[in-house]
This record gives structure tokens, sequence and C-alpha cells, in this order.
């Protein structure tokens, strides 16, 4: 399963992931906090340059980038289509930054790197039983199995393709899902001998 | 429940979310699509039930934010989350826990009747509830009013009750295949 993360290495991938998440954090919140159309668009353009800045980085997010802006522009049409073209504007520039600031933090900081400030961040919750340190075990063992799913859903759909000559569809939906409960008590009973509870 | 039970259901389940973001979206003749993921929120709260319908759903949703692209179309990362569909997103969890809720109430002993409870907890949870944190969300990100925001949500419904449709169809087959799966969490009290 790839991520978002770009190899192609920038400025920004020098910066700790802690510092990156708690700056774009506090920028994000504070673009919804503005209600001014040129501060608004000061900051987007300051965004857009930070964005440029990062080069061919941004390439795995081109596609998310585009509809982006598809969604900033469907909001902008229909504000100024209810005579409000200036709320439009400001909506639009508002989650264009913001949604820039998480992709530029997504480009340039490996998933590893984030769960570990997640960890750490999430760890006083072990002060209430929730058990924090399994969240990588738990990420690992969910995007083996994506792609394990993924590879029956394939079998399932060529299987049902053969029999009638028809794309499987919708209906290899419940075989798929008992083949996944069963398979989710075989994952439970190796665990069990692994984790011994 | 056994911890390691509980860490292979919320995994799998949040799996099951990702491999239906991988499955194009299908598109309805009069424009709505029916992307795979809300029936993922409503089959989450259905066979797990509230609390680990919940966590599945929130794993998914950690998974996405930590820049996996996984939600239909291929996003991801934290952008996604500063969307006019941010109110759905953050609703998901929610729908699956409501849905969860109220499959562990309904009757479904018999797999008609399990179908049936699936499909009045799907409409509730995964349908409403969700439904509700969206038009939040298209009022806080989007700055629409919450008469428009409603209205506007509306169009997603046709698509979202024939999801409930096959959240209870789903549900059937599997109470027949696994007969000893009990619906809503209730084993795993």
């Amino acid at each position: 399963m790839g991520s978002l993360y770009s190899e192609h290495l920038t400025w920004l991938h020098r910066v700790p992931a802690a510092i990156k998440l708690i700056f774009f954090a506090v920028l994000g919140a504070l673009q919804f906090l503005l209600d001014s159309g040129a501060v608004l668009g000061a900051s987007a353009l300051a965004c857009t340059l930070l964005f440029a800045s990062l080069g061919r980085a941004t390439y795995p997010a081109r596609k998310l980038v585009l509809s982006i802006l598809l969604a900033g522009l469907l909001i902008m049409a229909f504000h100024s289509w209810m005579q409000q073209p200036m709320l439009g504007l400001v909506s639009a520039l508002r989650l264009f930054s913001a949604s820039l600031l998480g992709i530029a933090l997504t480009v340039t900081t490996r998933t590893r790197d984030l769960l570990s400030v997640f960890e750490r961040v999430l760890s006083p919750l072990q002060h209430v039983g929730i058990r924090t340190e399994r969240l990588a075990l738990q990420l690992a063992m969910m995007l083996r199995f994506t792609e394990h799913f993924f590879v029956v859903w394939k079998r399932l759909d060529d299987a049902h393709r053969i029999r009638t000559g028809k794309a499987g569809g919708l209906r290899i939906l419940a075989p798929l899902t008992i083949k996944m409960l069963i398979s989710a008590r075989r994952v439970a009973d190796t665990l069990e001998l692994r984790l011994g509870e | 429940m056994k911890s390691s039970r509980s860490l292979a259901l919320v995994s799998l389940f949040a799996a099951l979310m990702a491999v239906f973001g991988l499955i194009p979206k299908i598109d309805l003749p009069l424009g709505v699509p029916i992307t795979l993921q809300t029936l993922g929120v409503m089959l989450a709260g259905c066979m797990l039930g509230p609390k680990r319908g919940f966590q599945a759903i929130l794993l998914f949703l950690g998974a996405v934010a930590l820049g996996l692209p996984l939600l239909s179309g291929g996003r991801g990362g934290l952008g996604v989350f500063m969307a006019p569909s941010t109110g759905y997103l953050i609703g998901w969890p929610f729908g699956a826990f409501v849905t969860g809720w109220m499959m562990n109430l309904l009757p479904g002993a018999s797999p008609r009747g399990a179908a049936i409870s699936a499909f009045i907890a799907s409409a509730l949870g995964g349908l409403l509830t969700v439904h509700a944190f969206g038009v939040v969300g298209l009022v806080k990100m989007a700055n629409l009013t919450w008469a428009q925001a409603f209205f506007g949500t509306l169009v997603f419904v046709p698509g979202d009750l024939i999801k409930c449709v096959l959240c209870a169809m789903v549900v059937h087959t599997v109470a027949r295949g696994v007969p000893d799966w009990h619906f809503g969490g209730r084993v795993l009290k």
C-alpha cells in the first residue's frame, strides 16, 4: 500500500514531524478564525508559494490538489449564484490554504514518523485503559489485510465473471464479508497464541 | 471478549473500509455517486457493535490522516479533513457507533429479523447520523446556511438508502452463512 509521501527530498523533509504538525495545525486553525478576504488571499498566496517550493515532491498529490481546486470553484460558484460572491471567495481561499498545508505535511513526512508523533500525543490515554502502543500493530494488520481482501474481491469477481459472463459487482459483497469474518476469527486465534490474551 | 479477537476484528473492518475505497465508485443515472465506504460504516456497526465499530472506523480515518490514499478516488492525508466533506468523515465513526448500538437493541434472532434490524440500524446510524454531521460540516466548512446544507445533503439520501438495503442483504446472507455470528456486538460483551 503506497503512501502519498514523496521520496524526492525537500527542505520541509528535514523539519521534524512534530514541529511540522504543530505549525500546520496552528496555521490551519488560524485560517478558520480569519474573515478578511485580503488577509486570506495573502495567506493563500503564501501557502501556494510554500507548496510550490516543494517542487517534484508534490507530484503524488496532484490529483488531490485538483480535487480541492474543483471543490473551491464549486463553493465559489454556489455562493455567487446565491448573490454572495465574497463569502464564496473567503470560504474557497480558507479551504484551499488549509488543504495545501495538510498536503504539504503529508508529502514531506513519513507515515511512521507521523505515527510516532500520534502515539506520543495519545499516550496519556493509556491512563484510562486505551492501549495506544497497539496502534502500530493495528495499522500494520489493516494494511496487510487491505491487500489480502482486495485480492479476494478480485478472485470472487473473476469466478463470478467465468460463471455468468458478467462482473460480480455488489453481488459478491456478501461472500466477501463472510470470508472476511472467517479470516478475522483465524487471525484472532493466531494473535491469541502470540499475545497470550 | 478477548483483546486479540477485538484487535483482529477492528483491524479487519478498517481493512474492509480501505478495500471499499479501492473499488471504483458507481454513478447513478441521476448523477449521485455511490462510494462503498459509507456501506463499510454501516457494516462495521452491524457486525462489530458500537464500540468496535467506532474503533474500526477511527483506525481507518487515522490511517487516512497519516497520508495513506485510502479514501475513494485515492485521497488521503490531513488535507482531506479540511474540505466541505469533512463533516461526513467525522460522522463516520459516530455513524458506526449508532448503527452498532441500534443493532444491539433491535431483535435479530432469525436471518430475516437481523436483516430488518440492520436496515433500521443503518438508516439511523449510517444515514441520519452521518448526514447530521455532514450538514454541520457543510455549514462550517463551506459557509452554507442550514437550509442550503440540509437540501444539499438530501441529494445523497437515495444512494445511501440503497446502501442500507445492501447492508441488510449482506447481514441476511451472513446470518445464514455464519449462523453463530452475533450481530451488533452482542457476543463482544
